[in-house]
């Protein structure tokens, strides 16, 4: 109990952290592609993320039965023994509709908008236009911290399966995309030198390593419980 | 069926940001943009005053009026010992071509500098080492930074300096029309087409063109062959040629 209450003001401080970062040093992290690539625009999204899960978090009194994840899970077992099993699976079938029948369908038309755009930003005329045009650079700033949440979101309302759905996609494309540029013997953005476009390419690729490892850590708890059944 | 619409919603959504980021799906690079936009619409240079090797000062836009003829124009620093050399040569070669085709009086080649420590001594010694025929290929510099930005702004030539006092840059040829605009640009790779492009533009200007001659890069790689991408490494962007590198 303890340590849920805690999520809502360490959520908010990382995502303070990481806005203050991308923001704060703008200057030094668009000065190197790799940096705006794989530097500032994922602390923007992680900035959005943090948000989300501290507006969450601050939610979270006001629906007790959802409270943390191994709450739930005690308390389902406990619930199997006790009297109150109907009235438990009664809350969970219907929390099952409003799942299925939200804009948010098992998070699947925001995961979809967060690949788009992120496959947006890989593109080097995204990385350009964002110095040059406010326009794009607005799009950067604003757009970025709402994919941020918009994916923290959905990702509480998807299933493993879509996840990895997901974020499979997300590495191919990026861990491709990141190839192209190591191979590139032209330089694809004009404002950044070659030698860095080849560093971004690396960043991309770590990404794709980075990223599921990552999620294999957080899913630990479930993939261990799994093979321990 | 809210999850269906919210669906079909970011799937327009995200498809139409890249359309947006794209310019309609045509292009990846800003580079390739700034051909695409130029080619569909001329864009008039900005006034600026160059120095030229001689030393005299003049307005730009002046001296592409009163020489009258299409302007094939690239920029470079003199100090440069990579891209502009691999352009330097290009361009020679399209001298050549020029002088070839007895084409002297109706185009003519400029390289300007963007280096704010090249003199009109500097210019004309690199003129001497590319081996320019001064009637035809004029070297110039920029006197005044602001107007040097706004030039370069124009042309869509990003210079990023880098270690050891160099500059990294973008570099293309551009057609410039003698009222002073900026009408096409073409990969460096492409003399020949860069060439032909010109020719295009004279002909609406004088009418009067043999269209035998406007062989694609037939002149200037008489074996056919593309030059080497001796200076790829630094080389930006313009992969395809993509519609802008449409004939003409």
């Amino acid at each position: 109990m303890n340590r849920s209450r805690m999520v809502g003001p360490v959520s908010l401080g990382l995502a303070v952290v990481c806005l203050a970062l991308a923001l704060g040093l703008h200057d030094t992290l668009t000065g190197l592609m790799s940096l705006h690539m794989v530097v500032q625009i994922p602390l923007l999204v992680l900035g959005g993320v943090f948000l989300e899960q501290a507006w969450h978090a601050g939610r979270q009194p006001r629906a007790p039965s959802m409270a943390s994840a191994p709450a739930s899970e005690a308390q389902q077992t406990a619930v199997a023994e006790s009297g109150s099993t109907r009235k438990r699976l009664w809350w969970k079938s219907t929390s099952g509709e409003r799942i299925r029948w939200s804009y948010n369908a098992y998070g699947i038309p925001g995961l979809l908008l967060v690949s788009l755009i992120g496959a947006g930003w890989m593109i080097p005329k995204a990385l350009d236009d964002a110095l040059v045009d406010w326009r794009i650079a607005a799009f950067k700033y604003l757009g970025l911290p709402v994919c941020g949440w918009l994916l923290r979101a959905s990702l509480r309302q998807a299933n493993v399966v879509i996840k990895l759905f997901f974020l499979g996609n997300f590495c191919w494309m990026s861990a491709i995309v990141g190839m192209v540029y190591l191979d590139q013997p032209i330089r694809l953005c004009n404002a950044y030198l070659q030698d860095d476009q080849d560093w971004a390419g690396r960043g991309l690729i770590a990404l794709a390593i980075v990223l599921p490892s990552c999620w294999l850590l957080a899913e630990l708890k479930p993939i261990w419980r799994f093979l321990n059944r | 069926m809210r999850w269906i619409l919210s669906l079909v919603l970011a799937l327009v959504a995200g498809i139409g940001t890249l359309y947006g980021l794209t310019d309609g799906f045509t292009v990846l690079t800003a580079e390739a943009a700034r051909r695409q936009a130029v080619a569909a619409q001329p864009q008039p240079v900005p006034a600026a005053h160059v120095l030229d090797s001689a030393g005299g000062v003049d307005l730009l836009t002046r001296n592409l009026r009163d020489d009258g003829r299409v302007a094939i124009v690239n920029f470079f620093y003199t100090r440069c010992v990579a891209l502009c050399l691999a352009q330097g040569s290009l361009t020679e070669r399209l001298q050549q071509a020029i002088e070839a085709e007895g084409l002297q009086h109706r185009i003519r080649l400029i390289s300007i500098s963007f280096d704010p420590r090249d003199q009109a001594r500097d210019l004309a010694r690199y003129a001497v080492r590319m081996g320019a025929d001064t009637t035809v290929w004029q070297f110039l510099s920029f006197t005044q930074p602001a107007q040097r930005d706004a030039v370069l702004d124009l042309f869509g030539i990003m210079v990023v300096p880098a270690p050891l006092g160099e500059f990294e840059h973008n570099a293309a040829f551009h057609i410039v029309t003698p009222d002073g605009r900026l009408a096409r640009i073409v990969d460096l790779d492409d003399p020949g087409w860069a060439l032909n492009a010109a020719k295009s533009f004279m002909t609406s200007a004088s009418g009067t063109v043999e269209p035998k001659a406007a062989v694609r890069g037939g002149s200037v790689e008489p074996d056919g062959s593309r030059p080497a991408p001796a200076a790829a490494d630094t080389r930006s962007a313009g992969t395809q040629p993509a519609p802008t590198g449409r004939q003409p």
